[in-house]
């Protein structure tokens, strides 16, 4: 945790989210990037989840894969709404630190 | 590799969705225990069985459950003498559907007991991630 947090300060200078160096390994991610990481993937949870609930409705998919897609999603959402509450929160510890 | 208890969910999935086409049948039989033959003679409604098997899911890298197959059940038909029935062959007798009501209503039991235990495992793995997160929401 305490290398990506290292990396907070070049969000500061310009959203150069996919840098230069950032298509290196996962542990040298950017913060930025990591934030856009977890966004992407439960977007696509959520839109997979969406599909599921519309062949759901119109009788197409079984129930057990409509819960377990919805279910899959919300549990998706709610990772990434405590990841970003925890990264922002680390994030602001940072700023108000006294120079 | 995915998340075990990821992998825990889909795999109960599955069982969910085997216990139902379990019941599926079961419905079939119950629907036609009486059904008889088109044709004077003929045989009537076969009984159907469901058979499952454990098929290894490469994606989630553990074994889940699936339908087999849905075969005819090989007993023997019930004969009765109804000679008004359209069914009926040259000497009166009817063969009925080898459905047996009381075997149909315990598969129904049995497939409603283990759709329950594999909703059960969806809820258990879903009570563990919850507390799992919350550990990261008010850590």
């Amino acid at each position: 945790m305490i290398s990506p947090i290292s990396s907070i300060g070049s969000i500061g200078a310009e959203n150069r989210v996919a840098g230069a160096a950032g298509a290196g390994a996962a542990a040298d991610a950017d913060f930025g990037q990591v934030l856009a990481d977890v966004a992407a993937s439960t977007v696509n949870t959520l839109r997979a989840g969406e599909a599921a609930a519309i062949s759901g409705i119109s009788g197409n998919a079984p129930v057990q894969s409509v819960v377990q897609a919805v279910m899959s999603a919300e549990q998706a959402l709610q990772t990434a709404i405590a990841v970003r509450d925890k990264l922002v929160s680390a994030y602001q510890e940072v700023s108000r630190m006294a120079i | 590799m995915i998340d075990p208890l990821r992998a825990a969910t889909q795999i109960a999935g599955a069982g969910l969705e085997a216990q139902s086409t379990r019941l599926r049948v079961v419905s079939e039989n119950l629907a036609n225990a009486q059904s008889t033959a088109k044709i004077p003679g003929g045989d009537p409604y076969q009984r159907k069985m469901v058979t499952f098997q454990s098929e290894f899911d490469r994606l989630i890298g553990s074994s889940s459950v699936s339908v087999t197959s849905i075969g005819g059940d090989p007993t023997p038909f019930e004969v009765e003498y109804d000679p008004g029935n359209p069914a009926a062959d040259a000497d009166g007798n009817v063969k009925m559907p080898n459905v047996n009501l009381v075997i149909e209503m315990a598969d129904m039991r049995e497939a409603s007991r283990s759709y329950e235990a594999n909703l059960q495992m969806v809820k258990q793995v879903r009570s563990m991630t919850t507390m799992m997160l919350d550990l990261l929401r008010n850590g």
